[in-house]
């Protein structure tokens, strides 16, 4: 233990003086981040030759760095103009958005930067003292447990339909239709792709994801002069904005604590990533409040949740990655190449034989977050000036700068088409009463859910008895009834003692 | 040129007649002096910076010293590799200036699942880079230790296999295995190589099938216990026994074999072109630069394995074959 520690401190102090690496690296991760397509995974791609060229500790530092900056950058554009630069941001806009549209947006950015860097911070240090523990998760988490991880996400839909729930509920179911087009993940027949070898892998996410949000956003920002409300009280640059969204973020440190926890427990799981992790956390954050109904129009723990989780998921991916070799994501898969590149072995013998590498992944994620928190949280003042540009110029960068992103990840035209048919039906959806985020939530998680599905169901040669076949997932099944029946029940005590009190 | 002086008016106009005719007849040969003289494209049918760019990078990085151009590659990813190759027969001119790159294996073996919309004939891979055989392997933490315990477990219950899906060398491998063995096995698709390997290392599936690149990448994490082909790098892969050797069976290898493609048009219309390319292609086996290219790109060195012509449409009517006989088992029909 004596001896980790040493060696723990000397990677910290070895890590801080790759300083020069870092603040560069995060201000690129926010960029690639913040742009949609442009994703850690393919900038570390297109910069693999340069990675290769670097000594294993400066591409190594570089690589985490990138990962979590752009995770963090990728909440900027869905806070300020409701882009989530990648899927794992995709709840952020939920109630970032209407905050920075009500004049908060430099609130909401500094608690985004506060939620991001805590629950980066909290769950590096978690992943590195519980690391064995950790990685047995995988061992439990199958594709039973994941269905029931997936219906915490997917019962998002009830929670927004309860607005109006017809509405509601055909968004809902919109949106996971759109997630069932494609081929089926056992034998890869096509459905629903109208002739379209394009959507036989699914509905590309990110043209989904930017048409949705994004496109249908320009198409309504054009009706106004700026995005921030008429009524909003326009402000100078300040740092009170910055410090009260500090003071916000860090008055609900618990809640920052045990949403990151959810990040961090998911990411360690292979194959699951930032977009399950930040819903789930909105979904468990808004059932044990005690205002559900001030989520969706501003309310900061909205915000905090899918932040502090996307950003836990972002350790959790290295656990496997180094305990078992196993890469959680396309970052870490990425990563490992370059880690073989220079020789590296995984599993426990890396922490035996090359321990300053194992450690020195968690401290430079450590180190960057703390970084990141110097240097990007006085920025705040400045990038929530994006909400005060007139739309005239505003509109047509976005939808220039989110088809070109549409486009990126797999290069087809037709990626862009979709970007903008979503965008269609995301403004119609939107003049009509329509939750956009509804929709969204079936095309990222139905295919997801449907994979873990078919997959149990094949394991079982089609039994549905599989579903409670394991003591995890039956747990798992109970705290999900658990979270959907006791809030509703919680808040009509509350306002039965509210009535009584008067 | 010097012109004999003996060489008459009539003689001359005679010469010059017989080589235009030929010129037209033949346009491949008049216009392949030159060739070639410009880039030549190559369609890829996988997403940029994965094993198959890396490996493309790395050959034509000294192929392109033997041809005298530069190779641009198109990624074109999706539906198993289907688009890239509908993009290929649908839009390039079969005019020798455009290759395909692509995976002989499942590439093939899709063809066999579910017909493309142009005629599988109409286009043959000329010179194969690599071979890797596809590989049984288990979890280091499995209760299935050796091959024997995979096929007594299989005696007594119905096994699940990962497989990174259903259309795939591996998985025939395994339908092999199962048929010669009589082990009962649940083939399950999970989605591509990491969640194959991440499948039998946290037991959501009892062992996997994967190509053996991969699995070598996977370290002590897991066990190789049977190779569908020559085991090539010992040790690297536990030292498995290939399935010929130990059933006695005469499968072919059950490979992940990359090699270069062109429309049987531009062949037939541009002989000369094609024998540049295959030439050039066979003599960058022999430049040790491509042992050390391919080893800088993360390539295994016993895995760079040259095929011209005959041994991949071997190999493709191989898989072809193989793929009608197990396709009501991979496709659920």
């Amino acid at each position: 233990m004596g001896e980790t520690a040493s060696i723990l401190a000397e990677v910290f102090v070895d890590t801080i003086g790759y300083w020069w690496v870092i603040i560069p690296t995060i201000f690129l991760g926010l960029i690639v981040g913040g742009i949609p397509g442009f994703s850690a995974a393919n900038t570390i791609i297109i910069l693999m030759p340069l990675t290769l060229a670097m000594s294993l500790e400066t591409g190594l530092v570089f690589m985490v760095t990138l990962y979590s900056a752009a995770r963090m950058g990728a909440g900027i554009p869905a806070i300020l103009v409701n882009i989530p630069g990648t899927a794992g941001a995709a709840a952020t806009p939920l109630d970032g958005y209407p905050m920075a549209k009500a004049g908060r947006g430099q609130q909401a950015l500094a608690m985004s930067f506060v939620a991001s860097s805590i629950g980066g911070l909290l769950t590096t240090f978690l992943a590195l003292m519980t690391m064995p523990i950790l990685a047995r998760v995988g061992f439990y988490m199958h594709s039973v447990e994941m269905i029931v991880v997936m219906l915490f996400g997917i019962s998002l839909i009830a929670s927004i339909a309860a607005q109006d729930m017809l509405k509601g509920l055909i968004a809902g179911f919109l949106g996971l239709m759109i997630g069932s087009i494609g081929t089926d993940v056992v034998y890869a027949t096509p459905r629903g792709t109208f002739g379209f070898l394009e959507l036989y892998d699914g509905v590309p996410l990110i043209p989904a994801l930017v048409g949705l949000f994004a496109v249908s956003e320009a198409f309504i920002i054009i009706e106004k002069k700026v995005i921030i409300s008429e009524d909003a009280e326009p402000k100078n640059p300040n740092w009170q904005d910055t410090f009260e969204g500090v003071r916000m973020a860090l008055s609900r440190w618990w809640h920052i604590v045990w949403t990151s926890i959810i990040g961090l427990i998911i990411g360690v799981i292979p194959g699951a990533g930032a977009s399950i992790a930040s819903f789930v956390a909105y979904q468990q954050s808004r059932a044990f409040s005690k205002t559900p109904e001030l989520y969706g129009t501003g309310h900061p723990e909205g915000l905090i949740a899918p932040e502090s989780a996307n950003n836990g998921v972002t350790s959790g991916t290295l656990v496997p990655l180094l305990v078992l070799g196993i890469p959680g994501g396309a970052t870490a898969a990425i990563m490992l190449v370059v880690m073989q590149f220079h020789g590296v072995s995984f599993g426990p013998s890396l922490f035996e034989n090359q321990p300053k590498i194992g450690y020195g992944m968690f401290m430079a994620m450590a180190v960057t977050y703390l970084l990141m928190l110097l240097t990007i949280l006085p920025m705040s003042r400045y990038m929530s000036h994006v909400t005060t540009i007139p739309t005239i110029y505003l509109a047509p960068m976005i939808i220039s700068f989110t088809l070109v992103g549409g486009f990126v990840p797999r290069e087809y035209m037709f990626d862009m088409y979709l970007a903008l048919g979503f965008g269609v039906l995301g403004y119609v959806a939107r003049r009509t009463g329509y939750h956009v985020a509804a929709i969204l939530i079936g095309v990222i998680l139905g295919p997801l859910l449907e994979t873990y599905f078919l997959r149990a169901l094949k394991k079982s040669d089609g039994d549905i008895t599989t579903l409670f076949s394991s003591t995890l997932g039956n747990i798992l099944w109970v705290a999900l009834a658990l979270s959907l029946v006791l809030p509703p029940v919680f808040n009509w005590r509350r306002k039965r003692k509210e009535l009584a009190e008067r | 040129m010097i012109f004999s002086k003996s060489m008459d008016r009539r003689s001359f106009l005679r010469t010059g007649a017989a080589a235009s005719g030929m010129a037209l007849a033949l346009p491949g040969i008049a216009r392949a002096a030159g060739y070639p003289e410009r880039n030549i494209n190559v369609i890829i049918p996988t997403r940029e910076g994965g094993g198959a760019d890396r490996n493309f990078r790395a050959f034509s990085s000294v192929w392109k010293t033997k041809l005298g151009a530069d190779f641009e590659p198109g990624f074109f990813p999706g539906a198993s590799g289907r688009v890239a190759y509908e993009v290929y027969m649908g839009k390039n001119e079969p005019d020798a200036y455009s290759l395909i790159f692509g995976n002989m294996g499942p590439e093939v073996l899709n063809w066999a699942m579910q017909a493309p919309s142009f005629d599988v004939n109409d286009y043959f891979y000329f010179g194969r880079v690599d071979t890797d055989p596809g590989c049984l392997f288990v979890g280091a933490e499995s209760p299935l230790k050796t091959l024997d315990d995979v096929i007594a477990a299989g005696k007594t219950r119905r096994l699940n296999v990962g497989t990174s899906r259903m259309a795939h060398p591996a998985s025939i491998g395994l339908l092999a295995l199962g048929e010669e063995t009589g082990a009962d096995f649940n083939l399950i698709p999970l989605s591509g190589g990491k969640n194959t390997i991440a499948g039998a290392v946290t037991g959501e599936v009892d062992f996997s099938v994967l190509t053996s690149g991969s699995v070598i990448a996977a370290g002590e994490a897991v066990k190789t216990l049977l190779v569908f082909g020559e085991n090539r790098v010992g040790a690297a892969l536990n030292d498995a026994p290939s399935m010929n050797d130990v059933y006695g069976t005469d499968l072919p290898e059950m490979l992940s074999a990359r090699a270069f493609a062109i429309h049987k048009k531009a062949a037939d219309d541009f002989p000369d072109r094609y024998e540049v390319l295959s030439r050039t292609f066979k003599e960058t086996f022999d430049d040790p630069a491509l042992l050390e290219a391919y080893v800088a790109n993360k390539g295994t060195p016993e895995y760079l394995n040259y095929g011209g012509p005959k041994e991949c449409g071997a190999f493709m009517q191989a898989m072809l074959e193989l793929g009608a006989r197990y396709k009501p088992m991979l496709t659920g029909a």
